[in-house]
């Protein structure tokens, strides 16, 4: 059954969470966090009630007056592709908000805190339920603000000076991403990111510019190498919460919109071209890049975060190479759907839970043992078992190994390279050296299982930890923490074991 | 139908209220309850000069599709020399954002002067009398009368720099005096050539002949000292440098008015000469030669705003960048380009103003440089929280209303061909948003010497919110502000 307005309620919701946490939070920081989680958990409804329609016509959509002169409508859709995200990104919006409440006690200006998750989660989701392109924007750099006062105020060390590299990086690419906007608006006086499809079609010229435009800007946000230098300071020095949203949501966001933006759009127009294939083929190299750079960087690092966000550029570089494998055949309206396309949103998916489940386990590790040092770690299993068992599931989900999620979409997007292998002979090294990237990833996570939570404790302080009065005892993580990593938890092991809900909406998808 | 008197009125108005703000002012000036009878008086001036606008709106829009309407005082629509009105739907949207905003700012300037010394009435009858020019200005139907009225509003202005007498301002007005005189006699020169060649001095007439002339030698000298004299007066680079000086050693109030008011109606003046009169490519083919004016101004005003250590300084630079990203509209002569900057001209004016304004209370507690704004955040969170909106809408962050600006400016750009000037915008973009964050930075992320929280003004506080609530609802519905746009879009017959 469907709500009425559901897509629009989306955005309301947590627009009006807004001023209600902040004065939830003044009485009670832990009803203000619920609070926000219960948003999450009604916008998750609001979204699952879309799907009967999008399995009957594929799409969902809704559509209100908002700017005439410009021809912009507050265009909100939902089809396979966007639902499985959005859904996602809500999932962890819920668990990062519930690890809030144990996380940020005590810590100071809370209200602010929840008023900016709440302010964050419109942009979070917003993103990849919108076709038009100028409300997409906004939701763009909605996601942006927020964080940057998220990572700058409630960050471990120099925040703001991480926050500040996150801002400028991230919206010296928007600009981009806006001249492309305006350029589509310009040649095709429409600002429908499906329509404009269509309508680019005769414009093969300026089309190219778009699609790099677009593309650079779109990159920046996903931290393919060489426009990563802002993902591991920004993941790093934010607050776990944080960590957690932007290595799981935004830059997938960056991910998404190069799917839905440069290969949906604007590419159809290049498409068949020697520039076409040409701009596919440099997105795998540059993803073959970004995935050895992010894991031989992750195999060296000995801050428990930075490892963490090294694998996401990794990961991204894995991303990057799905996208690539998109078909280079022009395409109009219609597509059919390749394993490479299921593979690459799916892997999107896995990616989020299983990088949100590892940054809070992170910082559930860091809270607890307030270390951040992995080769003073050591034996923490048999402290913190909950938290223990949650980050192997994750460092295993990330390493790609049955029965966790990353192993089905990365089987899947090997499968559509095989398939591509028979057409273009050009991605046979590619695939190749993605598959030994697949090996480093193994390696760094069992690195960090074994450092962290097996042998004995390395602290400086190991010998005399037992006698010295003040020290204090690392115990395993408080409920509400427990409770936001249980959540991921069961997801990244059903989406491992049962991938098909996920497939198979994903398979509805009519028009990218 | 509009008839004279109606498209006098407004002007009339504050001009016969900006003479009795003196004696008003002194009658009220020993009572105890003074701020609210001034109160009383400002709301009163503006509610009957608005009612004044208003009524010229209901009357120009009574017609069915009104287009460019010419009112002269003799009867005869194109007499050589008679001073006239013309009225379009222009004229009216600049009449109400100018009476809109200078509102605001007087209210402001009221509570702002009255924190420091005694109130001076002059001070407040200047600005009505400047909104009063800059009301006639945006009325004139030839470019005698838009020449009298502007550099009225131009050259009175000095009086709101100079109102402190410290000795920077007296320098700066100074040296802003000499460039507006420089200026006006450029203008006057250029003028009397095209006096010259038309015979006649009238928008449109000057247009049609013009347009038909067979040696344009003359013309080019003409456009050469019009454009140079007014490119002097918008503060074009590189003729830019008297304002990050006057705008600084001004007093706030009188900076976020200038920049408010007087700024805008610089570009009003802009288009209405070089985009109607001087349309290329009918008339004569400048584009390009403001397009990298343009660029510069963009380039420059962006760099200098990168190394200010003086806060109130980095916004007279960003001044001087905004004067780059309304070029870009005019340049552009398109549709959208005309578009963006009468939306530019509200958002810009108030977002510049509104900064202004929050500085200003700020620089009232001795925070100057951004080492004192260190923590100002936790210490005064309010006027921290109005800074940073105007910070993120200088950046152009949606859902703002600067980024809906420098979108259709930018898509201008890009629809006449110009890519690379819009490129050039967003470069520049990205290093405003540089040092926009890094006065964030330093308001947010550093901690202060003392964390005593500072009581800020309430009183001064509400105008400023009111500015805010503009940025923000004009931001995310710019379809308000684009419905009274919308009329002088379709008016327009020349663009492509």
């Amino acid at each position: 059954m469907t709500v009425p307005y559901s897509l629009l309620l989306v955005f309301i919701l947590p627009t009006l969470g807004v001023p209600l946490a902040y004065f939830a939070a003044k009485k009670s920081t832990k009803a203000a966090g619920i609070l926000v989680a219960l948003i999450a958990l009604a916008n998750i409804g609001l979204v699952l009630s879309t799907l009967p329609a999008i399995a009957s016509d594929s799409i969902y959509q809704e559509s209100y007056v908002w700017i005439p002169i410009l021809d912009a409508r507050f265009t909100l859709f939902v089809d396979g592709i966007s639902a499985s995200i959005a859904l996602i990104s809500l999932v962890l919006i819920l668990a990062a908000t519930l690890f809030s409440i144990n996380y940020m006690e005590g810590k100071k200006n809370l209200p602010v805190y929840y008023a900016l998750l709440s302010m964050l989660s419109i942009g979070l989701v917003g993103v990849f339920i919108t076709s038009n392109l100028l409300l997409f924007y906004f939701c763009w750099e909605l996601m942006l603000v927020p964080a940057y006062f998220i990572v700058g105020g409630w960050g471990y060390r120099e925040s703001y000076r991480a926050a500040f590299k996150l801002f400028i990086f991230t919206h010296a690419g928007a600009v981009f991403v806006l001249l492309g906007i305006g350029a589509i608006y310009m040649t095709t006086g429409l600002t429908d990111m499906f329509a404009a499809q269509a309508a680019l079609l005769s414009y093969s010229g300026i089309a190219r510019w778009i699609l790099i435009a677009l593309t650079a800007g779109f990159a920046v946000k996903m931290a393919i190498v060489p426009l990563h230098m802002w993902l591991p300071d920004a993941h790093s020095e934010a607050p776990a919460t944080m960590s957690a949203l932007l290595s799981g949501v935004i830059i997938s966001a960056g991910a998404y919109a190069i799917l839905r933006l440069s290969l949906g759009t604007v590419f159809p127009a290049v498409a068949g071209t020697e520039f076409g294939s040409s701009f596919l083929h440099g997105l795998a190299v540059f993803g073959v890049i970004s995935a050895f750079f992010g894991a031989f960087i992750a195999l060296v690092e000995t801050d428990i975060k930075r490892i963490i966000a090294y694998s996401s550029i990794a990961h991204m570089g894995y991303v990057m190479f799905g996208l690539s494998l998109y078909s280079s055949a022009p395409i109009v309206g219609a597509i059919t759907i390749t394993a490479a396309i299921v593979g690459t949103v799916l892997h999107i998916v896995n990616h989020a839970v299983s990088k949100g489940l590892f940054f809070l386990s992170a910082g559930a590790i860091m809270h607890q043992t307030e270390m951040r040092d992995i080769n003073e770690m050591g034996g923490l299993a048999g402290k913190m078992p909950f938290t223990g068992a949650s980050s192997i599931t994750a460092a295993l989900s990330i390493a790609g190994s049955p029965p966790f999620a990353c192993f089905v979409s990365e089987f899947l997007i090997f499968v559509g390279a095989f398939e591509i292998i028979s057409v273009d002979g050009f991605y046979t090294f590619p695939t190749i050296f993605m598959l030994i990237a697949t090996v480093l990833s193994l390696a760094y996570s069992l690195r960090f299982i074994y450092r962290v939570f097996l042998g004995q404790s390395r602290s400086k302080n190991a010998g005399q930890e037992s006698e010295s009065e003040g020290e204090k005892k690392v115990v395993d993580a408080p409920t509400f923490m427990k409770l936001a990593m249980g959540i991921l938890v069961i997801f990244v092991i059903i989406l491992g074991i049962y991938p098909a809900f996920f497939i198979n909406l994903i398979k509805t998808v009519a028009i990218i | 139908m509009v008839g004279i008197i109606d498209v006098a009125l407004p002007i009339i108005c504050l001009v016969a209220f900006s003479l009795l703000t003196i004696p008003v002012f002194r009658v009220i000036r020993k009572s105890q309850h003074r701020i609210g009878l001034m109160l009383v008086w400002f709301a009163t001036v503006f509610a009957v000069s608005g009612a004044a606008v208003a009524n010229l709106t209901a009357k120009y829009y009574s017609v069915p599709s009104p287009s460019f309407m010419n009112i002269t005082l003799t009867g005869e629509p194109y007499s050589s020399l008679s001073s006239a009105f013309m009225i379009d739907a222009i004229s009216i949207y600049m009449a109400i954002i100018f009476i809109a905003v200078s509102a605001v700012v007087v209210f402001y300037s009221l509570f702002h002067i009255s924190e420091d010394e005694r109130l001076s009435g002059r001070y407040f009858a200047i600005m009505l009398m400047l909104t009063a020019a800059l009301t006639g200005a945006v009325f004139s139907g030839d470019l005698l009368t838009l020449f009298i009225f502007w550099e009225s509003a131009a050259a009175g202005s000095s009086f709101l720099m100079i109102y402190k007498k410290t000795r920077a301002s007296l320098n700066s007005t100074l040296k802003y005096l000499v460039m507006i005189i420089i200026a006006s006699a450029f203008i006057v020169f250029g003028l009397s050539l095209v006096y010259g060649l038309t015979g006649t001095l009238n928008f449109w007439a000057v247009r049609d002949a013009l347009i038909t002339l067979s040696d344009k030698h003359l013309l080019l000298i003409a456009f050469v000292f019009i454009a140079t004299g007014y490119a002097i007066e918008s503060a074009i680079v590189p003729f830019h440098f008297w304002l990050p000086d006057a705008y600084t050693a001004a007093p706030s109030s009188s900076a976020a008015f200038l920049s408010a008011l007087i700024d805008q109606g610089s570009y009003y003046v802009l288009i209405r000469v070089l985009v109607f009169i001087l349309t290329p490519p009918a008339v004569l083919n400048w584009t390009l030669m403001l397009a990298v004016m343009s660029a510069l101004t963009m380039i420059v005003g962006n760099l200098f705003a990168l190394i200010q250590t003086n806060v109130k300084r980095l916004i007279a630079n960003i001044c001087v960048a905004d004067v780059g990203y309304n070029l870009i509209g005019i340049t552009s002569v398109t549709a959208t380009g005309l578009m963006g900057n009468l939306y530019f001209f509200l958002i810009g004016g108030i977002t510049t103003a509104l900064s202004f304004m929050a500085v200003g209370l700020i620089n009232h507690y001795g925070f100057k440089t951004l080492e004192d704004f260190s923590g100002l955040g936790w210490k005064m969170p309010f006027v921290s929280l109005a800074l940073l909106i105007a910070g993120l809408s200088f950046a152009g962050v949606p859902p703002l209303g600067g980024f809906t600006a420098k979108f259709l400016v930018f898509t201008a750009a890009i629809e006449a061909n110009m890519s690379w000037l819009a490129v050039v915008g967003v470069l520049t973009s990205v290093i405003q948003t540089a040092y926009v964050f890094r006065l964030v930075n330093y308001m947010y992320g550093r901690r202060p010497q003392d964390e005593t929280r500072i009581k800020e003004s309430k009183r001064m506080l509400i105008p400023i919110f009111i500015l805010v609530g503009a940025i923000i609802i004009l931001g995310i519905f710019p379809q308000i502000v684009f419905n009274l746009i919308q009329p002088s879009i379709n008016q327009i017959t020349f663009f492509p």
